[in-house]
């Protein structure tokens, strides 16, 4: 399997169309910097949420770029289960080295600082809390993805559907006081906590919500393979 | 391997595309999948192989390796040929080393060692089909499924398809194969299955006096009318006439023998066959 994430990782590298995501994701990131600076985890929780969508849309490219024949070439070498899991592996290895730029990209940039009152945050604290919110993004970003991909729901329009539905939903339903904050990843509830008092029963149920959330939409793209054939 | 009860349809509301086949074929055997366009020929064939979940019934006893050779391969990829092939070797389970050997093999006996370097979406089809040929040869399948891989192939490859047939079979492998161009009978031993508005039912194969092969001659041009009247004489059924510009001494090929059963016309028509069809057209 892990052949197959690699052969699966270096298609989308050699297309070229990897650019597209990652030139998007510097964009919201120098959009997101060029602001001025901020302390390490209140900055990582916004980019966590802007990212959100750029890695679900990186993970739909990804397993989109595979041609059909190709996806069932290797589900035959190497069974159904294991041909779904290396898509979303290979979708999450890629989303991680996103995810290792996102975090190196404000030091390049000046985009953040070290603690400015008493009180404030250690950096290294600040980064721990970052790398947090960024992990909790990446299983959420992927499954979202691979829910939107060809393989999943067929047409191209339904993918973006879904992508556009999963991106602007997890930011609308995240906001404070939403009626169904339930239905998306908790990417928005995750930024507010890097930025306010982050708890530890606060971090936990957080990061209980994100793996219920991801799991859920896995299975539903599972599910739509197999309906899918 | 057996099919039990199999009945499939694309869409929920779809029409059935396989009706109830229930077939079983053994270790060392090889079917021949006939029908028209659009009867679910490569439909069993992907059941078969898994590609495909039944939406009824079930796939039992299927053997663990499984080499496909799809219809069309999918060349638009951006790997180069050796690096698509080492790729799948390995995706296969193959070792570094071993899937190495295995490439080079496989690429010097499909003659693609000059298209190594070349990236797939670059192949004309048939060198295409050839590296679709080589990735299910490259771990000896226990089940080797050919959805119509005589398509496009030249004659030399034409030729080896039955010879990598009978290894996998010797290896105690099964194969199905589905061909609408009537090189099967390259296959004599073949069990023929033949699939009619998602039915299948086995043929049996005319035995004795009954039984038919095709014999492809090549003769010069000038001589096609003669000739055909000749064989039509003798009461031999000429099938048709086509050109062939990969020969250009007929006599170097007195015997290729791409066999075709009786009665199953010929479907393709090469380029710059008119010639020779005008003058078989004299004999007719």
């Amino acid at each position: 399997m892990t052949a197959l994430v690699r052969m699966r990782l270096a298609g989308f590298l050699r297309t070229g169309r990897a650019l597209a995501p990652l030139l998007a994701g510097l964009v919201v990131l120098g959009t997101l910097y060029g602001g001025g600076r901020s302390q390490p985890a209140e900055a990582y929780g916004v980019s966590a949420v802007v990212l959100f969508p750029v890695l679900a849309w990186q993970t739909r490219i990804l397993l989109d770029i595979e041609p059909d024949v190709q996806r069932r070439l290797a589900q035959v070498t190497v069974g159904v289960a294991r041909e779904r899991l290396a898509g979303l592996l290979a979708a999450g290895v890629a989303a991680l080295v996103a995810v290792a730029v996102a975090l190196l990209f404000p030091w390049l940039v000046g985009g953040v600082t070290g603690p400015v009152e008493p009180g404030d945050r250690s950096v290294p604290v600040g980064i721990a809390l970052g790398l947090w919110a960024h992990l909790l993004a990446v299983p959420a970003a992927v499954a979202l993805g691979a829910l939107a991909s060809r393989a999943s729901v067929g047409g191209a329009a339904y993918g973006v559907a879904v992508l556009a539905l999963g991106g602007v939903g997890a930011v609308a339903l995240g906001l404070r006081g939403s009626v169904a904050p339930w239905l998306v990843p908790p990417i928005m509830a995750t930024a507010r906590t890097t930025a306010g008092d982050a708890a530890a029963l606060t971090l936990l149920g957080l990061t209980l919500w994100a793996v219920a959330w991801s799991a859920a939409v896995t299975v539903g793209y599972l599910w739509r393979r197999r309906a899918q054939g | 391997m057996r099919l039990e009860n199999v009945w499939l349809r694309y869409h929920r509301r779809g029409p059935w595309v396989l009706r109830d086949v229930d077939v079983r074929i053994g270790p060392g055997e090889v079917a021949v999948v006939l029908g028209r366009n659009g009867v679910g020929k490569s439909t069993l064939l992907q059941v078969a192989a898994g590609v495909l979940r039944p939406g009824r019934g079930r796939v039992v006893d299927r053997p663990a390796r499984v080499g496909w050779v799809p219809e069309r391969f999918p060349a638009d990829q951006p790997f180069t040929v050796s690096g698509y092939l080492t790729g799948m070797a390995r995706v296969a389970g193959l070792g570094s080393s071993a899937a190495d050997k295995a490439v080079t093999t496989w690429t010097q006996r499909l003659g693609l060692d000059a298209f190594s370097s070349v990236r797939l979406p670059e192949l004309s089809k048939g060198t295409a089909q050839k590296v679709g040929l080589a990735q299910a040869m490259l771990r000896r399948p226990g089940l080797l499924v050919l959805d119509e891989p005589w398509e496009g192939l030249d004659a030399t490859t034409r030729e080896l398809v039955p010879e990598l047939i009978d290894e996998v079979l010797a290896d105690g492998g099964t194969v199905l194969v589905s061909d609408h161009r009537g090189e099967t009978v390259r296959l004599p031993a073949a069990r023929r299955w033949s699939v009619a508005a998602g039915v299948l039912t086995e043929e049996t194969a005319p035995t004795g006096e009954e039984a038919v092969a095709v014999v492809e001659v090549a003769v010069p041009a000038a001589r096609v009318a003669s000739t055909v009247a000749r064989l039509r004489a003798e009461g031999h059924q000429i099938l048709r006439v086509r050109a062939d510009t990969s020969i250009t001494a007929p006599q170097a090929r007195p015997a290729a023998a791409p066999l075709r059963p009786t009665g199953e016309p010929a479907l393709d028509q090469p380029e710059g066959a008119d010639a020779v069809e005008q003058a078989a057209g004299e004999a007719r």
